[in-house]
């Protein structure tokens, strides 16, 4: 009997549906499920990014490239004096461990859902500025090699700061950042103290 | 090119004679130049500079420093209104802003608001060319900038020094 | 510069002091008990940060001090959490120029004064104060008049905020992006200490670093800023080689082989003295004697000069005493005889004015025309363009240096190239003549390296470590094979006889005499009439332009190597990127010429070079790449006199220091510490014991057998000549020979 009781587990599967037909279809994502980055604009259209490099600075992977430049007068890219001249991401390097979102201190870049990359050539995996950043219609530009399926680019705001900028684990998260074009701003999280 | 005429420039000479270091002369030359041109400009501090052996932003940075160096072109009568605690609740902001209306566009005459000007036991005060006017209402210091101005009353100095006075 | 307490950060708690006094402005009193981290303290610390902070923007992240800000890391150290300002911040336009290079977010600005008072104490050019009052207090120029200073870069350096940008600078890159290398600046002859610094393998910064003989951290605009150049678009990055009438990109061998080839065919027809070879002052020792000993050893011309005849004969810049920066602070007189040091050696000029006004060095000013320092002079006294200095000067500075002790430093360069140099010569021949003076001259030759290059004998007549042909023949014939048979000429000489055809291949090393030479119509003849032209050079310069063969070398801050300033003082220069392009080192393109010529100088790597150097060359005994790298100032040549000065370096640069070691409020240093009993400022020697004493690199290292130029050891070996400076006269010849010529004429 010993021997056979291993197979009860297979048994319990029998008849079960278990395979998702991807690419058809995709397997529901956690809410906080790290994918490709978008870059946010605000309602007015301007970019978010002003440059300041602590995407870059702060990525493990360093797979972040940045250049700021003087924001020109008579036509700004964002607000204040500086805006993201470069921004390349390598999807090669990239872990997904979103400090660079922890660290951006505008909001302007932010991850989707979208996981699934495949790339022929090492330049391809290098998504540039017009790539990464969002349509007029704040939502991420469906790139022709990517495979969006539902609402892989809904909710990309990034959570709450689940701790106060004093370092306080107990403070209550209090949403003060504007959601980003076209997206809701989620409800505050809790607080670390207990639980 | 000058900025000094003849005669104020051998003033000027004899005033930095006066002290130990060129570099304190600075003040008096700045009202002789403003007594001469009745406000403080570009061309005059750097012939202060040129005087005390200084640069130019370092007296720019001393002139600036007071209130009463003009560094614009103003009137040639400057009203200072008092709206501190005691002028305050007496009636010196109705003051000032009759006179401010009144005055908005006479060239002689530039109206500013000051903090105290220590004279509260007279409350509400102004002072014309720093000369004190006390227990003022509107109309009664309309006439009084309007004496000045007929010549009724005859006004110091931009820089506060009696006509044809030292500086 | 003087504390002011400006910013009350420093507030302590002093036992029976009332309230609390700050820090930089109280003297220390014996006995006194000062407390720093009591809890009233920290509240003060908090209060005044918080203070600070009220109208200070939230720029951070697009600051370019962001990341390397004193003010940021006292927040962090210190500050409070969170601030209790709720209301609008001050607001300025934001940012002005103060001037092309300048410019100034008045919205950052704490007022603390450092450059207002840089500008005032320490360059003597107060072109910006504070203007206005309370709130609105702020740093501005006069309306008409820019912050035009020749140090303007340096408040930039030491403002604590990102209120002073550098307009070079200006978002090219954030801290953390940075690698740093500590190097010296080759701009001019002073070579003060920085840190050069790049992003994504462009140089973007260049830092003063504090080396106490040298800068004291600081530099001057045309060193900090001028650094674009090296990325310049028209940096020649390929090797050419003229074919048919016009340069054509080649490789290097061929462009290589060509120069050999013609090098080759000269000598066989023409004989060594028809090759000349002028320039060399831009590059490092190591280049400099690589090409001498290509040049005089290989070749065997002495056609051979690195200065385009403006600048003073190299018997008198290596025969003379030479002072240290250091010794006009403890100088009993100063007296300038050459150019405006502000114009051309602008940070000597700060040593020169603090010397003179902090700490009352009496300062002659003999300079034809004045300039800078007139104001700060005991004694003006203009001498007329082209005669020497009074003997009536000559003695009051000998008098009131005699009174007050100390040595008498002579700042002796070329005022202007229409004079010839005579007159400096001879009005330092009279000081020179002095009984009883420590008479000590600071040549202010303003080309970067030409010191290095003089010592590494690129000058009719020497060898490299201060000796000359004569002095060094036997002992230069063994190392290198051969040495000229007589003196050569100098670049004026060679100018002229390639004029008339006498030279057939003349070697350009960064030298453009079309646009330097003092004489451009000889020089443009002279390019004229040679039949073939070498140029080993970064830019295709008018001459340049005029090349047979163009071969592209490497530059400051993409070569490593030594240099040597105008006191002797020997310094690493460091390469933070990679060459343009294949440019090559001189060294390096020297070596493979040689080898096309039949001799191998075997010379794999720079450190080999410099180490030759420091076993061949008499003056820089000892000097080995070993040495130069630990040594924290540098060492001043010739080694055993200064011996006693050599700070041993512990770490490196404190912005490079990760573990808490530097901190962005302070100075940037060169590692180390002096060690215990090192100099004080009064040069009092040091004991020895600190470090061994360099053994010459010549008993260590062997040629490898592959060398064919190296006759293979004698029984005896010919004696080490020795240097001609009149530092070694106790064991050496009579008397150096230039003082003797120049006493003579």
């Amino acid at each position: 009997m010993g021997r056979l009781s291993g197979f009860l587990v297979t048994l319990r599967q029998y008849g079960k549906k278990v395979t998702t037909e991807f690419p058809k279809e995709k397997a529901p994502r956690p809410a906080r499920r790290h994918g490709r980055h978008v870059l946010n604009r605000y309602e007015d259209g301007m970019e978010k990014c002003i440059g300041c490099e602590l995407c870059a600075g702060v990525c493990p992977a360093r797979c972040i490239y940045v250049r700021g430049a003087d924001n020109p007068p008579d036509q700004p890219v964002s607000p204040g004096e500086r805006y993201g001249f470069v921004y390349e991401i390598n999807y090669l390097r990239c872990i997904h461990c979103d400090l660079c979102v922890e660290a951006c201190p505008t909001e302007a870049i932010t991850e989707t859902k979208l996981f699934e990359f495949s790339f022929t050539n090492r330049n391809d995996a290098i998504y540039t500025k017009d790539e990464l950043l969002v349509g007029d219609d704040g939502r991420a530009r469906r790139l022709p090699w990517e495979l969006w399926l539902g609402g892989e680019d809904d909710d990309t705001s990034e959570w709450m700061r689940v701790t106060s900028p004093s370092g306080d684990a107990s403070y209550e998260g209090r949403v003060s950042w504007s959601g980003e074009l076209g997206f809701g701003v989620r409800p505050p999280e809790k607080g670390q103290a207990q639980d | 090119m000058s900025f000094f005429t003849d005669a104020n420039l051998a003033r000027a000479r004899e005033i930095v004679a006066r002290y130990p270091s060129p570099k304190s002369a600075i003040l008096p030359l700045a009202h002789l130049a403003q007594d001469q041109h009745g406000w403080l400009s570009p061309e005059a501090m750097e012939q202060i500079a040129e005087l005390t052996g200084v640069t130019p932003a370092q007296v720019f940075g001393t002139c600036s420093f007071y209130t009463m160096f003009k560094l614009r072109p103003c009137g040639r009568l400057v009203v200072s209104v008092c709206t501190n605690v005691s002028c305050l609740v007496t009636g010196g902001p109705e003051i000032l802003d009759h006179l401010e209306r009144r005055y908005a566009l006479d060239p002689d005459v530039t109206v500013e608001e000051v903090e105290c000007i220590a004279a509260c036991g007279g409350a509400p005060a102004m002072q014309v060319n720093y000369e004190f006017h006390e227990r003022l209402t509107p109309e009664l210091a309309e006439d009084v900038v309007d004496a000045y101005k007929r010549g009724a009353l005859a006004p110091r100095t931009v820089s506060g020094a009696r006509a044809g006075g030292a500086a | 510069m003087k504390p002011v307490g400006m910013c009350r950060m420093c507030l302590v708690e002093v036992e029976g002091v009332r309230g609390f006094p700050p820090a930089c402005t109280t003297p220390v009193t014996d006995g006194m008990v000062v407390r720093t981290r009591t809890d009233a303290v920290e509240k003060i610390q908090e209060g005044v940060l918080e203070f600070l902070l009220i109208n200070h923007p939230l720029d951070c992240p697009v600051c370019d001090r962001g990341g390397e800000c004193p003010l940021q890391d006292q927040t962090l150290a210190f500050g409070p959490g969170e601030s209790r300002f709720v209301e609008e911040k001050r607001h300025y336009e934001k940012p002005i120029p103060l001037s092309n290079m300048i410019l100034l977010d008045r919205e950052r600005c704490i007022q603390c004064a450092r450059c207002t008072r840089f500008a005032e104490e320490i360059a003597g050019d107060p072109l910006i104060d504070f203007v206005s009052r309370g709130d609105r207090t702020q740093v501005l120029n006069f309306a008409e008049q820019p912050f035009e200073s020749y140090f303007s870069g340096n408040t930039v350096q030491i403002c604590p905020v990102g209120a002073l940008l550098a307009r070079h600078y200006r978002f090219k890159a954030r801290p953390w992006d940075l690698a740093t290398a500590e190097t010296s600046c080759t701009t001019c002859s002073v070579h003060c200490r920085g840190a050069v610094q790049s992003s994504s393998n462009r140089i973007v910064r260049l830092l003063g670093v504090d080396l106490d003989p040298v800068n004291h951290g600081w530099l001057c605009d045309k060193g900090r800023y001028g650094i674009d150049w090296v990325h310049a678009d028209d940096r020649v990055r390929e090797p050419h080689l003229r074919v048919g009438g016009e340069l054509r990109e080649v490789s290097w061998p061929e462009a290589l082989d060509a120069a050999a080839g013609e090098i080759r065919k000269v000598l066989r027809m023409h004989g060594p003295g028809a090759i000349a070879v002028l320039g060399g002052a831009r590059g490092t020792n190591e280049d400099a004697y690589a090409w001498a000993r290509l040049a005089k050893g290989v070749i065997g011309t002495d056609h051979v000069d690195c200065q385009m005849g403006d600048g003073l004969p190299a018997e008198v810049v290596l025969g003379v005493r030479r002072a240290e920066i250091d010794d006009c602070d403890r100088a009993g007189a100063i007296v300038v005889l050459g150019p405006d040091p502000r114009e051309e050696v602008p940070v000597l000029f700060l040593r020169l004015r603090r010397a003179a006004k902090d700490l009352g060095v009496p300062l002659f000013d003999c300079t034809p025309v004045g300039g800078s320092l007139a104001p700060y002079a005991a004694h003006v006294a203009r001498r007329v363009p082209g005669e020497p200095v009074g003997a009536d000067v000559v003695e009051l500075a000998a008098r009131t240096a005699r009174e007050r002790g100390g040595p008498l430093v002579v700042v002796a360069g070329r005022p202007s190239v229409a004079e010839a140099p005579d007159a400096t010569v001879r009005s330092i021949a009279a000081f020179g003549a002095l009984d009883g003076v420590d008479v000590r001259v600071l040549s202010a030759l303003r080309r970067g390296n030409v010191h290095g290059a003089l010592e590494m004998g690129l000058a009719p007549g020497f060898l490299p470590g201060r000796v000359t042909l004569d002095a060094g023949r036997e002992w230069f014939t063994q190392r290198w094979g051969g040495v000229p048979a007589g003196r050569g000429l100098d670049a004026d000489g060679i100018l002229r006889a390639a004029a008339e055809g006498r030279v057939h291949v003349l070697v350009l090393l960064g030298a453009d005499p079309l646009l330097d030479h003092p004489d451009a119509l000889l020089a443009r003849r002279a390019l004229e009439g040679v039949p073939f032209v070498v140029a080993v050079d970064a830019f295709r310069s008018e001459s340049a332009a005029r090349a047979d063969v163009f071969l592209p070398c490497t530059v400051w801050g993409e070569q490593n190597g030594t240099v040597t300033n105008l006191e002797g003082r020997v310094q690493r220069v460091a390469r933070r990127v990679a060459p343009e392009g294949t440019a090559m080192d001189d060294w390096r393109i020297a070596s493979e010429l040689a080898y096309r010529l039949g001799a191998d100088f075997d010379l794999a790597t720079v450190d080999e070079v410099t180490d030759e150097i420091a076993a061949v060359a008499p003056a820089a005994l000892g000097a080995t790449a070993a040495l130069v790298r630990r040594a924290r100032d540098g060492v001043v040549l010739p080694l055993r006199e200064h011996l006693g000065e050599i700070v041993v370096r512990t770490r490196g640069l404190s912005i490079l220091a990760e573990e808490g070691a530097g901190t962005s409020w302070d100075p940037i240093r060169a590692g180390g510490a002096a060690p215990a009993g090192a100099p004080a400022a009064s040069g009092e020697p040091a004991p020895r014991t600190r470090r061994r004493r360099p053994v010459p690199a010549r008993t260590r290292r062997r040629p490898r057998t592959r060398s064919s130029t190296r006759t293979p050891r004698a029984s005896a070996p010919p004696t080490r000549p020795r240097c001609t400076s009149g530092t070694v006269r106790q064991a050496g010849p009579p008397r150096p020979r230039v003082t003797r010529t120049l006493c003579a004429s």
